[in-house]
């Protein structure tokens, strides 16, 4: 019977996101108010648009890249602007929501930016990515993972305007599979997947392609189905296996339990996962099975590349950034701004050819650089984070082999 | 095949069959008598083990005191859930069909009532043991596995007992036969289907504190509630026998097909097992009644 309901509300959900997309796409802002007016005026500012969730579930985390912006934004007209203009943030809340992100996409069209930061979420990225697209206005979502925001459903190409600072989901499982080889050498890994999951059946998929390549076996791939609990069956056969270590792309839940009932048969292998696990329930539900647990994640405060920035986020706001979207945000913003160093223009269509095209672009995070084929970073650095006394902690950096 | 891999396989498999078990006996004493499937015990035994958890983790009462308390709660629940829900309905000798659904809107309410007021977290017991492990043979079998299992195999052998050799258990088989000639000749139908529920409770309060200790208490526990149920049909409905063994073969089954087959075929083998046994089987290993089920 939940079962059934689960389904149905999920399938309902569905319907609603592609409605909404759908809706988005039809929208079209009025003509002739959007593209290149921002850069037409040699003494007014650059117009550079925030899509944010300043109110909501995902305010602290909206906030924390609106400050990191204005901060970083600061920064950049003390030091001259860019092409002798200043920048200007126009930032509107869009509240994590679909319907919200499509209205703050018009009136950021209607105010003449040329690049929208955001959104920071996959759904409403889609839905506003297609008034941008419309508009021809560049746009560079921040913690947007789902492979569709650049390249949507059906297409090949990806959205001429649409970028991501963020790497995506299934990239987790090619870092994580590197930094087992390389850092922990290990030849045999076991894996331990949710097949009601696209997530954990990607992280696991690159994760074995990258890993197998390299070198290593996958002694044993189980799986289980979302909800299950008892895995000591497929954790049997996995240990039996002779697996060095267990590769566990799932949530924090499954996650935590799996460790537990690992640890009760006996095994000693290493733990991995991916950045699901990022939550203090992982903990809870694991107890000390989870100790020294390593998974991937997007960005850590105590990274050390990042350790300066931080520092001064923390001095000018009080309180230490709420990760990972602040570090994302920068690191479009960077970007944009070196597209118009570097083209010496503010013609949104001249900076969206160039970001396409862009290597080893500096930022916040690293160097960046752009696949043309799907608008992704390549090669994007993640970093490690192991369990200790019970807290997540920063282990290292780590960029996925080729 | 090496022996170390088929023994820890089967023990897995009978640790969590043994809570199969422990749940289709559940719904095999409410079925035995109302002939109907009581889809709300799923979440009694879900509240139970949330009892269990707050028990435990903010009274700080050790995990005998925990159980004594869930057993209480679930078996009070679990009574006033027959009066709320089922009384009416039996005094106007309404049809299962209706006892079901209003043990479905009993269930949905239940859950959402969880949701609303304790939230959709993952809460998880103190750990018990230091070391949780025993091996046996090469296989490691959980210290807390080992002890569910001789709590279940001893609570059921009492219920049987209560049921078998007791005057009380005399005029619930009684009713449960016939209980319209049961009452003719002296039950007092009342008591006995109140008894039979705060039984079933205190079942559930066992399975809902095993459950949480082994995973978690969580809103969202009816999963594995719904295999018990698969588990009460194999053994037969109704059997408290049949609910035992039924339990057993479910969790074995699933344990092996996991390992020796493919783990993500599990559920399609065990609820193949079950249209199986209704074609061939249709009242289970150790059922006699047949009109009704649902």
């Amino acid at each position: 019977m939940k079962r059934i309901k689960k389904t149905v509300s999920l399938l309902l959900m569905a319907i609603l996101v592609v409605s909404l997309a759908a809706c988005g796409g039809t929208s079209t802002p009025p003509a002739g108010t959007g593209g290149s007016s921002g850069g037409s005026d040699e003494n007014k500012p650059i117009l550079i648009g925030h899509e944010v969730a300043l109110t909501g579930g995902s305010a602290l985390w909206g906030q924390s890249e609106k400050n990191a912006l204005d901060m970083e934004i600061e920064k950049i007209n003390a030091a001259g602007g860019v092409l002798g203009r200043e920048l200007k943030l126009i930032a509107y809340d869009n509240k994590a929501e679909q319907a919200e992100g499509v209205s703050v996409a018009n009136r950021l069209v209607q105010d003449g930016v040329i690049a929208v930061i955001g959104p920071a979420q996959s759904g409403v990225g889609i839905a506003a990515s297609a008034v941008f697209e419309e508009a021809k206005i560049v746009m560079i979502a921040t913690t947007a993972t789902n492979e569709k925001l650049t390249v949507p459903e059906g297409q090949t190409e990806p959205l001429k305007y649409i970028f991501r600072s963020c790497f995506i989901d299934p990239y987790q499982g090619s870092v994580a599979a590197t930094f087992a080889l390389q850092d922990l050498k290990i030849t045999k890994a076991g894996i331990l997947k949710d097949v009601g999951s696209d997530y954990s059946t990607y992280l696991a998929k690159y994760f074995s392609d990258t890993f197998t390549a390299g070198g290593g076996t996958i002694v044993a791939d189980e799986s289980f189905r979302t909800d299950e609990l008892e895995y000591k069956a497929q954790l049997s056969k996995i240990k039996d296996a002779g697996a060095e270590l267990l590769f566990i792309p799932t949530m924090q839940k499954e996650a935590g339990l799996a460790m537990k009932q690992a640890r009760e048969l006996g095994m000693e292998c290493y733990f991995l996962g991916g950045d699901a696990w990022a939550s203090d329930e992982l903990v809870q539900l694991g107890g000390s099975a989870t100790e020294g647990g390593y998974f991937v994640n997007i960005a850590s405060l105590e990274d050390p590349a990042i350790a300066q920035w931080v520092e001064e986020y923390t001095a000018k706001w009080g309180k230490a950034p709420t990760m990972p979207n602040p570090v994302l945000a920068v690191d479009g913003l960077l970007a944009i701004v070196e597209a118009i160093k570097a083209t010496e223009s503010t013609d949104p269509t001249v900076i969206a050819e160039w970001l396409a095209n862009c290597k080893d672009v500096p930022v916040l995070t690293g160097k960046l650089t752009i696949d043309p084929a799907s608008h992704n970073p390549l090669g994007k650095p993640a970093v490690i984070e192991t369990v200790k006394d019970g807290k997540f902690v920063f282990h290292k950096g780590v960029t996925a082999a080729e | 095949m090496n022996f170390s891999l088929i023994f820890q396989t089967l023990v897995t498999g009978l640790a969590i069959g043994g809570i199969y078990s422990l749940m289709a006996v559940g719904y095999s004493l409410i079925f035995s008598i109302l002939n109907f499937s009581n889809f709300a015990y799923g979440m009694v035994i879900m509240l139970a083990s949330f009892m269990g958890y707050f028990a435990m983790s903010k009274l700080h009462v050790g995990m005998g005191v925990a159980l004594f308390l869930a057993m209480i709660g679930a078996g009070a629940l679990s009574f006033f859930n027959e009066r709320v829900a089922y009384s009416s309905l039996r005094k106007r000798h309404a049809p299962p069909l209706y006892f079901m659904i209003s043990a479905m809107g009993t269930a949905i309410f239940l859950e959402n009532m969880v949701y609303a007021t304790i939230g959709s977290q993952y809460n998880a017991y103190p750990q018990i043991f230091e070391v949780p492990t025993v091996t046996i043979f090469g296989a490691s079998l959980g210290k807390m596995d080992l002890f569910a299992i001789v709590f279940s195999v001893i609570a059921i052998y009492g219920l049987n007992y209560f049921i078998q050799h007791t005057r009380t258990g005399i005029s619930i088989r009684a009713a449960s036969y016939d209980s319209t000639v049961a009452e003719i000749n002296g039950v007092n139908l009342g008591a006995v289907i109140g008894l039979v529920f705060v039984l079933a409770g205190l079942f559930a309060g066992i399975s809902g504190v095993f459950l949480g200790i082994k995973y978690m208490a969580y809103p969202n526990m009816g999963w594995i509630t719904n295999k018990a149920y698969v588990a009460a049909v194999i053994g037969g409905l109704g059997s408290l026998p049949g609910a035992v063994v039924g339990g057993i073969i479910l969790g074995v089954l699933e344990s092996f097909v996991s390992v020796y087959v493919s783990s993500t075929l599990r559920d399609v083998f065990s609820f193949g097992t079950l249209i199986i046994f209704l074609v061939f089987m249709p009242s289970g290993l150790f059922g006699k009644y047949l009109e009704e089920k649902v």
